[in-house]
């Protein structure tokens, strides 16, 4: 922990500020689009916030270049969220989020590698984290470079047992490169998801299957931003994460 | 199941090559389907023809994601035999068929697989190779070129009345009644299409149209997407053609694999029978 450097005030305030423009994109664009799911955008702000613009390493200028971190969205609908933080990142004009969902636009409902900062389509629930994994094992065994792969995967699609068959590959394989976020908004589609709020149950699990699991208040920048000094130590441990 | 789908023998020519992903299907496709990514890899998946068909969404998926994977099924159709319907892959053909930008092989002996598997490591989009499991003749001589796209015309004479198109099992069981119908007077060209998808429709057509217009089309596999109505579409725009599709018509059983091709239509004694058939028409 002692790599952990309080964030600057400064910079606490500009992470808050890029979640609540990434949340305004979010309302706007759906609005826009007159579908969409701003809701679970917002839920994600903040981590997207602190991912793209204090922890991940990437070049904006290659989205795919072969050293960058990865980043997979498993909930893909949250996908106006994640466009809104390549826009911010600097990628592509903010305006162009209005166009979200247009016949014309590659901005889609759900994210595809038709858009050059997207690895692969999410948005049938259940299947980014394994697709994470496979990124995450070459690598650590193949490529033995020190990027990172980041895998966001939604409560509600954590009732997939495909979830739970990666989460056993990754602890597996050790895959200590592999950085798996549950957000737990508590809300499925039509309503809640069968474990709400109960992130202890969540750990306990996610503990069972060998992932060291952390639980952090995932619209507080300073916390997320902790976590970050948080997997530097584990890593030594040989551990993938949560 | 690397015992049984030999992709152990993988694991001892370069262990590092070798991912276990264990029983879990879906995780496999995704973890392959990752490692294609930024082309840091050029993956193989390899199971049972039938337990694909599990992940045929992480499958769908990665057609939308432009991936490069390369699937390997095995222990298709009934000619697996004892170990029954449940181990049987009788659809994997019309759903790799159904993917966007997919190429299917369907090998048929050997020779032709390991060019198969060379071709798909090379060829962009989703592929999937269908292997059996009978050890079945070898066919081709180690230097024939192989082609994405290219049926190969095994058994061929002037005298021909009739096209006979197999693949894996079933162009042995075509090979073996081109020879009974031989000795009954009929000569029978035998097609070997080598890929599935995309179908080399020009051969097909172009023999179809030397022969009279018929041909018989035998497939280990259900009726429904699999080689026999990817023949059928292929020539349905032209005139004068009959296809008469064997395949599998319902569930099968256990039994030895030689009485199970034969119980379920699709043995070189029902091709000869439906051959003589649709001569008379």
């Amino acid at each position: 922990m002692s790599s952990y450097h309080k964030l600057e005030a400064k910079t606490v305030q500009e992470l808050k500020d890029i979640a609540n423009k990434i949340r305004i994109h979010s309302i706007t664009s759906t609005q826009a689009a007159k579908s969409g799911h701003p809701t679970s955008c917002s839920s994600i702000a903040e981590i997207l916030s602190v991912l793209f613009f204090n922890t991940m390493r990437y070049k904006v200028s290659s989205p795919r270049d072969p050293s960058n971190d990865r980043f997979v969205l498993s909930k893909g609908h949250a996908a106006p969220a994640l466009y809104a933080a390549w826009a911010e990142a600097g990628l592509f004009p903010t305006t162009d989020l209005q166009n979200l969902r247009k016949i014309d636009s590659d901005l889609e409902g759900h994210p595809t590698p038709r858009l050059n900062f997207i690895d692969v389509g999410t948005g049938s629930l259940g299947q980014g984290l394994s697709i994470a994994g496979g990124m995450s094992f070459v690598g650590k065994y193949y490529d033995k470079a020190s990027y990172r792969v980041y895998c966001l995967v939604g409560d509600g699609e954590s009732a997939e047992g495909s979830i739970w068959e990666s989460v056993h590959f990754a602890s597996h394989y050790k895959l200590d490169n592999l950085v798996t976020i549950f957000d737990v908004n508590r809300l499925g589609q039509s309503e809640e998801t069968s474990l709400g709020h109960d992130v202890e149950t969540y750990r306990k699990r996610l503990e069972a299957f060998g992932m060291n699991a952390i639980v952090v208040d995932g619209h507080d920048v300073e916390e997320l931003a902790k976590v970050r000094a948080k997997l530097k130590h584990l890593r030594r441990r040989n551990r993938n994460t949560l | 199941m690397k015992n049984s789908t030999f992709s152990e023998k993988m694991k001892k020519v370069d262990a590092s090559r070798h991912i276990e992903c264990f029983i879990a299907e879906q995780s496999l496709v995704g973890t392959a389907i990752g490692a294609a990514c930024r082309d840091r890899t050029v993956p193989f998946v390899s199971t049972f023809a039938c337990f694909l068909t599990r992940a045929f969404d992480q499958i769908r998926m990665g057609a939308i994601s432009q991936t490069n994977v390369n699937f390997v099924g095995s222990h298709c159709g009934v000619s697996i035999g004892e170990d029954g319907p449940s181990q049987m892959g009788l659809e994997d053909l019309a759903m790799f068929r159904s993917i966007p930008g997919s190429t299917v092989f369907y090998p048929g002996d050997a020779v032709s697989t390991e060019r198969a598997i060379e071709l798909a490591a090379n060829t962009k989009g989703v592929t999937f190779t269908r292997v059996n499991r009978p050890n079945t003749a070898v066919l081709y001589q180690n230097n024939h070129q192989f082609a994405v796209g290219k049926a190969i015309v095994l058994r061929k004479s002037d005298k021909d009345k009739v096209v006979l198109i197999g693949a894996g099992v079933t162009l042995h069981e075509a090979l073996s009644a081109a020879d009974q119908l031989a000795k009954g007077g009929i000569g029978a060209r035998v097609i070997d299409p080598f890929t599935v998808k995309p179908l080399d429709a020009e051969t097909i057509i172009q023999n179809l149209r030397e022969v009279g217009g018929r041909a018989v089309v035998v497939e280990d596999h259900y009726p429904a997407g699999g080689l026999g109505e990817a023949v059928c579409a292929a020539v349905s725009l032209e005139k004068g053609i009959i296809v008469k599709h064997l395949a599998v018509p319902t569930i099968p059983r256990s039994g030895p694999p030689a009485v199970l091709l034969d119980m379920y239509g699709i043995s070189a004694k029902h091709v000869v029978a439906a051959a003589q058939e649709i001569l008379k028409l």
